[in-house]
């Protein structure tokens, strides 16, 4: 019952096709990797590093008010925004280059955010979902796009319009790129500030996969899974230059149940569920925490923290293709080749594609960090 | 070990002390496998085919005597469950076997419906072992067993419907095969990959290993308290839902908890021959303070009767299992604090993720 790499060779040939193979320690130097950590003391950071001669060095420490969950990158504007975890309320923006903090914005009283949001490609805009939770019977996800202002030493930001996301719980968020579709992941569940994180629609919950216009609000199109998965929460995806989505799934449902919990999508089509073999199909535990693909753009990574494992996927074949061992594995970075990524744990480790084999980066320079569930890259090496 | 803990408090972490710690990792994952659980598993195999063979003695002759044999032998296959029940990670994790043995809590009764069902459709494919193994989980394991075994007119139903009696045959012959393939694997397959963890087979190292020994260690006591106390006695003195209770039917919740306590007591401190064992990953001085909460909780629950029902009859009930309660909180908190106090984790994104 063990994970018998052989069987899933073919992902390192698959990954020779790349466009660009560094290997480990090499030509690295400049990405920088941005996570939420939190300590056992209960104290929540934004922290900075660099992958650099096998090693990460930390760059940058700052205490955040609350917990947080993705951060979105904009290297033009060299900024940065933390995005607190659902239901937290504050934006936390910083620079790019000393980390320093620039400004914090929270969202009104009668509004909560969900821990995702995206740039334009300009940085004229930020987008991220937001929850009326006041509104408890009706699609009560919010997409909120602000206009975004960088000068020298500062960065404004002001809350221009929003429009429904067509479901509730709109978890992350991707902004395609003719840079007006929006793909919403509407996880379906409701919550309330007085519950906190309870949930409170488990029986009724009806997730889908919204593409809507940014500008306008436009319903462009809404996938749904089979009636029968309706407890199948659509949480946390990514897409490829050509508009291929691939996402994970939290089910909400009973753990025997047998469920998918990853899917394909593309515009205009059926959603095509993917199936791990077993024993790994069990073994995730009903949960993918972190979607990322790969450089090239057919192979992605599935974290399942749960699972305490990291699936790899050939999107084009519709199979699971790798899986390692990763105790609370969960944040994913596409690398040059293969993955970099993060543990609640602590650790930090590279899957090389290749040798289908994890290696640790020495992570010694951060103390007792539990990683959050997304790591986010700047790295000029790579586009995107 | 504890020299090694000591000096990773100390903040003294090296490469040189790492490769020593994983050799010690090791030594405390082949103590508890050796010591605590593949014995434990024996034993519910051993319980669970006494169990099958009662059942197709009573069905061969279903009386009050050959009842009374299957009753007490579904008590001793239902002690040797609960004294491993906190292992949820190896083997019983494969083919959901443990959900298939014990599907509970059901809080919707899916399990008596399907059970229902099930026995009016009277299809005798459906009893092929092979098949029943395809069934829901809801009237495979234990709790639909207790159903069948444990209602006031039991005998009465089981002699006059031979269907329902091969339906309580093949639950038991299920049981027990679930409880072999559990243990067969941990001997031929499981031992082995905890043996080798440092390999980066199933597991990432030999530490990583450790700490699923350890979740099992502390989860399984805020569980029990939450799941198995507080859910039934509510909030207040007249607030009990005892129905809600593990084995309410058998009236053997409370000696399910004993058990469970009894098994992650020993888990911690081992059977008294070991040199090694779960609580010496701890700090010396937070084992010695973890086995004396253990001691106090355990001999709480000592003094306590079987079922729920008698413990609230009993002059301040509710008080002592309020304090059953409360101990057990203790155990949890003093085990968490202790953890701080070394370098392990036991989880973070996994344990509420978004």
């Amino acid at each position: 019952m063990q994970f018998n790499r052989r069987e899933f060779i073919g992902l390192g040939s698959l990954l020779l096709g790349s466009p660009v193979l560094a290997s480990h320690g090499q030509d690295t130097s400049s990405a920088l990797f941005l996570s939420a950590a939190s300590n056992s003391r209960d104290e929540h950071w934004i922290v900075g590093f660099r992958w650099q001669a096998e090693q990460a060095v930390p760059v940058f420490q700052h205490a955040l008010p609350g917990r947080a969950h993705h951060i979105a990158i904009h290297e033009g504007l060299g900024i940065y925004i933390v995005i607190a975890r659902r239901p937290g309320s504050y934006l936390w923006i910083g620079d790019l280059e000393s980390g320093a903090f620039l400004a914090e914005i929270t969202v009104p009283d009668d509004r909560h955010l969900f821990g995702h949001g995206v740039f334009s490609a300009d940085g004229s805009r930020f987008y991220a979902p937001e929850s009326d939770w006041q509104d408890m019977t009706g699609d009560s996800g919010r997409i909120v796009s602000w206009q975004v202002r960088r000068s020298s030493d500062s960065v404004s930001m002001e809350r221009l319009d929003e429009h429904p996301s067509y479901g509730v719980g709109p978890h992350e968020i991707l902004l395609m790129p003719d840079q007006d579709t929006l793909v919403v992941a509407n996880g379906g569940i409701r919550t309330h500030p007085e519950t906190g994180r309870e949930k409170l629609n488990i029986d009724t919950m009806q997730p889908s996969l919204v593409y809507m216009s940014a500008s306008t609000g436009q319903l462009f199109e809404q996938r749904f899974l089979e009636e029968h998965y309706h407890q199948a929460s659509i949480r946390h995806m990514d897409q490829t230059a050509d508009g291929l989505i691939a996402f994970g799934i939290q089910y909400e449902g009973e753990p025997f149940d047998s469920v998918p919990l990853i899917a394909t999508h593309r515009r205009g089509e059926a959603i095509r569920t993917l199936w791990a073999p077993e024993p790994q199909q069990g073994q995730m535990s009903q949960y993918v925490g972190s979607v990322r693909f790969d450089n090239g753009g057919r192979v992605f990574a599935a974290s399942c923290p749960r699972g305490n494992m990291i699936t790899f996927w050939d999107s084009e074949r519709g199979e699971m293709i790798d899986a390692v061992r990763s105790r609370d594995g969960c944040g994913i970075c596409a690398m040059e080749s293969g993955f970099l990524f993060t543990t609640g744990t602590g650790r930090i480790a590279w899957y090389d594609p290749v040798q289908a084999v994890t290696r640790d980066v020495n992570a010694e320079g951060f103390d007792k960090l539990f990683w959050d569930n997304h790591l986010s890259m700047v790295n000029p090496a790579m586009k995107g | 070990m504890k020299r090694f803990l000591c000096l990773l408090a100390g903040g003294l972490l090296s490469q040189g002390l790492l490769a020593q710690s994983n050799e010690n990792w090791t030594e405390v994952n082949l103590a508890v496998t050796d010591n605590q659980v593949i014995p434990a598993y024996a034993d519910f195999a051993a319980a669970s085919a006494s169990l099958s063979d009662a059942g197709n003695a009573f069905c061969a002759a279903p009386d009050e005597s050959s009842l009374s044999h299957f009753r007490e032998q579904f008590h001793a296959s239902m002690d040797a469950w609960q004294g491993i029940q906190h292992i949820q990670f190896g083997p019983i994790t494969y083919f959901n076997w443990n959900y298939r043995v014990h599907y509970w809590p059901d809080e919707k009764g899916t399990g008596g419906r399907q059970l229902d069902a099930l026995i009016a459709g009277k299809n005798s494919e459906v009893l092929v072992l092979e098949n029943f193994a395809r069934e829901s989980v809801g009237v495979q394991g234990f709790p639909a067993l207790e159903r069948l075994l444990f209602a006031d007119d039991s005998l009465q139903a089981l002699q006059s419907d031979q269907y329902r009696c091969q339906v309580t045959q093949t639950i038991a012959a299920n049981i027990s095969d679930i409880a072999s393939g559990v243990h067969s694997r941990w001997v031929e397959e499981f031992r082995t990959t905890v043996a080798n963890a440092d390999d980066r087979g199933f597991f990432e190292n030999a530490e990583d290993a450790t700490i699923d020994f350890l979740k099992a260690q502390v989860e399984s006591v805020r569980r029990v308290q939450q799941q198995k106390v507080e859910e039934i006695i509510g909030e207040s003195a007249g607030q009990e839902r005892v129905r809600r209770a593990e084995s309410w039917r058998s009236g053997r919740s409370l000696r399910n908890l004993r058990v469970n306590v009894a098994a992650l007591a020993t888990l911690f401190n081992g059977n008294g021959t070991q040199a090694t064992h779960l609580g010496s990953v701890l700090l010396p001085e937070d084992e010695v303070l973890v086995a004396e909460k253990f001691a106090i909780l355990q001999s709480t629950l000592q003094a306590l009767p079987d079922s729920f029902e008698e413990a609230l009859a009993a002059e301040a009930g509710y008080a002592s299992l309020q304090l059953v309660a409360a101990q057990l909180d203790t155990v949890f908190e003093t085990l968490e604090a202790s953890l701080k106090n070394t370098d392990l984790y036991l989880g973070f994104n996994s344990l509420d993720g978004d």
